[in-house]
């Protein structure tokens, strides 16, 4: 299969995923020029991360709508449990005062990543965050965070750890700076990306005589641990960001 | 197909979670977290009520049992009273009945002995004048007035003997 496309101007991936693009999403959207750069935009990037907003938005009121106290609905108590688990996490890596205004960012991280990642699995849909544009977008995000809590809460003296206990690591610290968002954003976007090519070439399988063994069985099994994966890379970056806030607030840094 | 050039996307995905935060927030988190706390107080507020209803129920039970333990001690007072007092009466029964069978056997005796005597004041009469008439009979012929007299006499101090 490989071998049939590799002499020509796509690959069989490629081939794979404008097939797929069944709605007609065009490659970029080319927005004019700003200051001398042209703004583009990925379209389908931009398209899915719609429908992940409508997605968080509608499990959003469906939690809400008809949110008892004394019942809760399935909905509503899995939101509960969500955030629960995310305000221990912040509360185990930091002083919960300081923590309170970083829950709802967390939670607001978790829901969309997990939704984003899992929207992948739905037939002809693509991760938004399978492109490195929304991955690098959010570890920036959280990049702003670490600085934001830091100097909210140190002051002047948080960009003491740059020279502390001495000036010959502020090289090394600044470089750790850059590998914090640099990393998240490639291991959600690595993840993510190398899910949807697995995806898409257990589908290009699905031809021929050794489609139930090659494409269709292990692309159902591919697609289950699909989901798992989602999950866990979510959390992971939700963990990171709750990490990286976490050290930049402590005490004794 | 996997392109790392950055472009506008970056911006616009930032863009993108900064109103996913805001909207989240104001449609879910704030309502559900508003939920969460009032159940919380609402266990807070339950757990104190249940806490005072426990203290006032263990200060209700002591009163309760301070008072039972009283209704105890008075019923014992008024049954060792009863009792005290019906023994005294059976007593009084008792002494009673005991005087009276005193006081009728005394009749009975004091009846006996004047009956007793009755008969025997009859008797002693009916011997002297039986007596005098056997004698008469026998002694007929020879005896004076004197001797029939002391006759009789003798006879009924040996007829007094008699009891």
């Amino acid at each position: 299969m490989a071998a049939e496309y590799a002499g020509k101007e796509k690959t069989f991936l490629e081939q794979m995923h404008s097939e797929l693009n069944i709605y007609g999403i065009p490659r970029h959207w080319d927005l004019g020029e700003f200051m001398g750069y042209p703004i583009q935009l990925n379209a389908e990037t931009i398209v899915f991360t719609w429908v992940a907003m409508a997605v968080c938005l509608l499990l959003g009121w469906v939690a809400v709508r008809g949110a008892d106290m004394r019942r809760p609905t399935k909905m509503q108590a899995c939101f509960e449990m969500l955030f629960d688990f995310l305000r221990g996490l912040i509360n185990q890596s930091m002083d919960p005062k300081k923590g309170a205004g970083l829950f709802s960012i967390v939670v607001t991280f978790f829901l969309f990543i997990s939704v984003m990642n899992v929207l992948g699995v739905v037939p002809t849909y693509v991760k938004p965050t399978a492109d490195i544009q929304t991955t690098f977008g959010f570890a920036l995000i959280t990049l702003c965070l670490i600085y934001i809590w830091g100097i909210k809460y140190k002051g002047a003296k948080y960009f003491k750890h740059y020279v502390s206990p001495n000036p010959i690591f502020l090289p090394i610290t600044i470089i750790e700076d850059i590998a914090k968002p640099v990393t998240m954003a490639f291991r959600l976007f690595g993840n993510m990306k190398g899910k949807e090519i697995m995806i898409l070439s257990l589908l290009a399988l699905i031809t021929g005589t050794g489609w139930l063994a090659g494409g269709f069985l292990a692309g159902t099994i591919w697609l289950l641990f699909c989901i798992f994966i989602s999950l866990i890379q979510a959390f992971v970056f939700t963990m990171l960001t709750i990490a990286f806030v976490g050290g930049a607030v402590s005490e004794d840094h | 197909m996997v392109s790392l050039d950055f472009n506008a996307t970056v911006f616009m995905q930032m863009f993108h979670f900064l109103l996913m935060l805001v909207l989240l927030r104001l449609v879910v988190y704030r309502p559900l977290m508003n939920i969460i706390e009032k159940r919380q107080e609402y266990v807070a507020s339950e757990i104190a009520q249940a806490e005072n209803q426990r203290a006032q129920a263990a200060e209700l039970r002591a009163q309760m049992e301070a008072d039972l333990q009283k209704a105890r001690d008075e019923a014992k007072a008024i049954i060792d009273r009863a009792t005290k007092a019906s023994e005294e009466q059976a007593q009084e029964i008792m002494e009673q009945a005991r005087a009276d069978a005193q006081r009728l056997k005394e009749e009975a005796l004091a009846d006996i002995q004047r009956e007793r005597e009755k008969a025997v004041a009859q008797l002693r009469n009916e011997v002297a004048s039986l007596a005098v008439l056997v004698a008469s009979k026998v002694v007929k012929k020879g005896l004076t007035i004197d001797e029939q007299h002391n006759l009789v006499q003798e006879a009924i101090k040996e007829v007094g003997q008699l009891h």
